[in-house]
């Protein structure tokens, strides 16, 4: 079962990510910051992160960063999802280190159908 | 209510509390970023959680308030008192819409119109501080004002338009002439005002469409009544803004005036009952648009309008597509909207299409299973628009290192990689990528994988059809935006870097990880428990009179003193378990301070006056109902205190005191009680004042006035119908006084005392006990029954001598310790007709009890031992007697009646 790891500084969003993933069959695990994010991942690599920007402590931003300097997690794919909709702060996504940008309110299929693309699985 | 929205009521009632602290923190450090960061990250993450359910008028009062904060801590707005007063205003109305939420589960349509002006309020604070910024952010507000704007549209009865009229309107708005929607709602006493709202209406030029509504609902006709209006009116205008001003400048507020861009005004009518259009027909119409092949577009789509009925709703649809085609052919996703619109036989929603899906949605995470399979092909059409939308995504990450110049990494690399392999396999298409990887990592470059991709695509022969998606899958991930996506265009994409550099130069070990390791539990349940461990402690207390039933009536001693050892046992887990429950409904007074600042800074400003809050002692804990029933009567001393106590500054400074007043608020623990000070430097209470307000109000007599000391006439102001000041204000003294605090304070065996010095100030305190959930009652006997007394009411008990009784002015009294104590008997107070019966030296068994401050004896056949007690208030029709506090369960199985001296003095 392939494991994600959601940050997250939103109960609610957290909440709202991993109903719609374990119902999918996907095993989710929560950070509440980047830092927590981190410090996960460095003990167990998961398969996949979805990244909010704006969090206490570390943001989404310098989460990617440092987690793209880390020679056993920077291969994984991440996904960014925020409020925040300009180009410009897509932008930033990219050079960041995401490999998606989406939009909040993310619909669960969306999310659904973005972590299969990402993950290589078949609906 | 789901789980879901739970949480978010839950997490959302912290993020409300927060903002309300950190907005009182910014109003002492207006410049300190921190707070502003956080403040605004507040904010933000609750509008980001709201928009995950469907209340848009929550989101658009929170997206209003998020882009206010955002201007204030990137210093484009300044931070000002009246800022502060209208967001916390805002957050005051999500909290009155979260506990509506709450209650029903949904929020009512009336607060649309409340949370419009919320918003407008919020963002003219906006506007107006930014009118002299860049034109990037002017953009942006404009912008996001029109998307509020156009959710408040979905709410207009356009729809009725015919579609000439729509037609010619849009066409009007096309060519830069602005559509106004006005509606003007008329006081209902308008005509007496020399007003004629239809006259008023006929006058505005250039309308298209009017239309006049009643407001509310039709009253009952015989109670009708003809010269009050009852009716709304609408209307459409192309007429310049400045006309419009004119026209209504006696009665701007009673209008609402919406600028309604083009767009708009394209809503299909007519009879949508018939079958819809022929699905190939409609396939076709798209893949002919998205090749841009307008001229057979418009070629089929005017035969299938020949061969439709034109009052049909899929015939409104295509002579709409036709116009667009003509007017606005660059406008692809509106023409793609609108056959798409075949399809689904729905309007498409110009204004807010992401809040519309919601619904749906979130329904979805519940019935995902079951309804796969309906929505299998669709999802087979979105994986594939998504794989665009991704490949995309890494293709414009690939580019991205020309432009701004950053070094790869290997891990970077095999991170699209990665990506780019999953989603081909996702949607079954061959990717023979490890050798272009391996290429790439070795000359450290994205140039490989870049050309790879393009030549991927290339070869896909779609290239048409992706250019299309991309298009729309930008709208479909900024879905918040896309009614700017649809009239404004995309700002440059690389302004921020620098910007971005600084916000992520932060180092990852700065700050340690603190996860509370807490837990939300409902009252509910802490109350379930506390009413089981009650019923665990009486039936413990059965233990020893099985004991002793088991030494006398079955004349078993060992076993006797058997019950007795594990009855030991028992007491103290249940005792501990007692403790710990009560510990758990501990909570610290700090849940009712918090809302001081704020109160004495709103009440304080109303006044005029200037006052210093000091709050000591927040962390002192007591039960949970202890500190609820504290907050009313708490507030109304403040209020007390800043109407009454303390002075103007003018006044103040007249006095040789300090212009701004100190209010302290102070809690402390002593033993079993908490104590609460409310402390103020003010003028005090003047006992002369209290005299002759008390003698006015025929609370006191001529002799009582004469001999009254003055600590006894301030304490007057607990008595009941007491209040010194002739106005009532808003704030204090609205014919409740000080009698309803006391009252309040002793309903949970709290006490309440004043000192006040004339000049000086006053100080209040309240003195209450930590938990009411065991009380320690006295056991007496009078008239063969057994009552409990509470003990923290009982001074001591005495026994009194037949010889020491007197009897002055028919009441019978005793001298204890050189002071008069007058004495009842408490089968007199009970009426029960009987004597109290002495014991064999002839004294009577004297409870002294303390009520209002006076010490009374009370006189009773026995005393008995104390015993902790689970004290239950009467209900039914019993609860109607005062006399009794309530009543108990005691181990042996029988009733305890627990008296109120109080009440029964």
């Amino acid at each position: 079962m392939k494991h994600i790891l959601v940050i997250d500084d939103a109960a609610t969003v957290r909440m709202y990510h991993r109903n719609i993933l374990e119902t999918a069959g996907y095993r989710v695990d929560e950070a509440i910051n980047g830092i927590e994010a981190l410090e996960k991942a460095l003990v167990k690599p998961y398969d996949l992160y979805i990244v909010d920007v704006n969090m206490p402590k570390l943001d989404g931003y310098g989460f990617l960063k440092e987690f793209r300097r880390q020679e056993d997690l920077s291969q994984t794919p991440a996904i960014m999802v925020t409020t925040e909709a300009g180009a410009n702060d897509r932008a930033l996504g990219y050079a960041a280190g995401a490999n998606l940008y989406l939009t909040k309110p993310i619909k669960p299929h969306e999310l659904l159908s973005y972590t299969r693309l990402l993950l290589g699985d078949l609906a | 209510m789901n789980n879901l929205l739970e949480q978010f009521l839950s997490e959302g009632r912290d993020f409300l509390q927060g903002i309300g602290e950190k907005l009182m923190q910014l109003e002492d450090e207006p410049n300190s970023t921190p707070l502003m960061t956080e403040l605004f990250r507040f904010v933000h993450t609750l509008k980001g959680n709201s928009g995950l359910f469907e209340f848009p008028e929550m989101t658009r009062v929170l997206h209003a308030s998020e882009d206010l904060m955002d201007a204030v801590r990137n210093g484009r707005v300044g931070y000002s008192q009246d800022l502060a007063d209208q967001l916390l205003d805002a957050m005051d109305f999500v909290g009155m819409l979260m506990d509506e939420i709450e209650a029903t589960g949904e929020i009512s349509k009336n607060h649309a119109v409340p949370a419009a002006e919320h918003a407008q309020v919020l963002r003219s604070l906006l506007v107006v501080s930014e009118s002299n910024a860049d034109s990037n952010s002017d953009l942006h507000t404009s912008s996001e004002i029109k998307s509020e704007v156009n959710s408040l549209l979905a709410e207009l009865p356009i729809f009725e338009l015919e579609e000439s009229v729509a037609e010619e309107l849009y066409l009007h708005a096309l060519e830069g002439e602005t559509a106004f929607w006005v509606e003007y709602k008329p006081e209902s006493d308008c005509f007496f005002k020399g007003e004629d709202p239809l006259f008023l209406m006929r006058q505005v030029p250039d309308t298209l469409w009017r239309h006049i509504i009643l407001n509310n609902t039709a009253p009952i006709l015989a109670e009708m009544d003809v010269y009050s209006n009852q009716l709304v009116f609408q209307l459409l205008t192309t007429a310049p803004s400045e006309e419009l001003d004119d026209l209504f400048r006696y009665v701007p507020d009673e209008i609402k005036r919406i600028e309604i861009p083009a767009l708009a005004f394209v809503r299909p009518t007519g009879n949508q009952d018939d079958h819809a259009i022929d699905i190939d027909f409609i396939d076709n119409a798209l893949a002919l648009l998205n090749k841009n092949n307008i001229s057979v577009l418009t070629q089929i789509i005017n035969t299938m309008l020949e061969l439709s009925a034109p009052e049909l709703w899929s015939s409104s649809v295509l002579r709409w597509v036709l116009r667009l085609l003509e007017h606005e052919p660059d406008n692809k996703t509106a023409q793609h909207a609108l056959l798409k619109s075949l399809q689904t036989l729905t309007a498409p929603d110009w204004s807010a299409p992401a809040e519309h899906v919601e619904r749906s949605d979130s329904k979805e995470v519940e019935h995902a299973t079951t309804s796969v399979n309906v929505r299998k092909t669709e999802e087979d059409d979105e994986l594939l628009q998504n794989f665009y939308v991704v490949v995309n995504a890494q293709r414009e990450i690939l580019s991205l290192s020309h432009k701004s110049g950053f070094s790869w990494t290997a891990g970077r690399l095999k991170s699209i990689a990665s990506t780019l392999m999953g989603c081909y396999r996702a949607v079954n298409r061959e990717c023979n990528i490890d050798n272009v990887l391996e290429r790439a990592l070795a000359e450290n470059s994205p140039t490989p994988l870049l050309t790879w991709l393009e030549e991927s695509l290339a070869n896909n022969e779609q290239d048409v059809e992706i250019e299309v998606e991309t298009d729309f899958s930008e709208i479909s991930t900024s879905s918040e935006s896309t009614p700017n996506a649809l009239i404004s265009d995309h700002k440059d994409a690389h302004e921020n870097v620098v910007h971005n550099e600084a916000k992520t130069a932060r180092r990852v070990d700065e700050v340690s990880t603190v996860v509370p390791k807490t837990l939300k539990v409902d009252q509910d349940k802490i109350d379930r428990l506390m009413n089981l461990i009650g019923e665990m402690v009486v039936a413990k207390n059965a233990l020893p009179y099985l004991a002793n039933r088991a030494e006398t009536v079955f004349g078993v001693r060992d076993l006797s003193r058997e019950i007795k050892a594990q009855y030991a046992v028992i007491n103290r887990v249940a005792e501990e378990m007692q403790d710990t429950i009560m510990q758990v409904r501990m909570m610290p007074v700090s849940f009712i301070f918090q809302r001081f600042p704020r109160m004495v800074r709103d009440i304080s400003r109303k006044l005029g006056k200037e006052v210093e809050l000091v709050l000591e002692g927040e962390s002192t804990e007591a039960d949970k109902n202890i500190v609820e029933a504290l907050s009313d009567p708490l507030i109304h001393i403040v209020r007390n205190s800043l109407d009454h106590g303390l002075e103007q500054p003018d006044v103040r400074l007249a006095a040789g005191k300090n212009a701004t007043g100190k209010l302290t608020i102070r809690a402390t623990q002593e033993s079993d009680r908490v104590l609460i000070e409310i402390m103020d430097d003010g003028k005090g209470i003047d006992p002369k004042i209290i005299k002759h307000k008390a003698y006015e109000k025929g609370l006191i007599d001529e002799t009582t006035l004469e001999r009254i000391s003055d600590q006894d006439a301030i304490n007057l102001i607990f008595a009941a119908g007491f209040s010194t000041v002739e106005v009532i204000s808003d704030l204090s003294g609205r014919g409740v006084g000080m009698d309803v605090v006391r009252s309040a304070v002793e309903k949970v065996n709290g006490t309440v005392g004043i000192e006040s010095q004339v000049g000086k100030g006053t100080r209040i305190h309240l003195s209450l006990p930590l938990s009411m959930a065991v009380t320690n009652v006295i056991i007496i006997e009078s008239n063969k029954q057994i009552f409990g007394v509470p003990m923290d009411m009982v001074v001591e008990t005495v026994r009194v001598p037949r010889s020491q009784i007197r009897t002055i002015k028919h009441k019978q009294t005793t001298v204890l310790r050189g002071r008069v104590v007058p004495l009842l008997s408490l089968n007199q107070l009970l009426a029960r007709g009987v004597e109290q019966l002495p014991n064999e030296d002839d004294e009577f068994a004297t409870l002294i009890v303390r009520v209002h401050g006076e010490h009374i004896g009370i006189l009773v056949d026995e005393f008995r031992e104390t015993v902790d007690i689970i004290l239950k208030p009467m209900a039914g029709i019993l609860g109607g007697l005062s006399s009794y506090s309530g009543a108990a369960l005691l181990g042996d199985g029988s009733v305890l009646m627990v008296l109120n001296p109080r009440e029964l003095i």
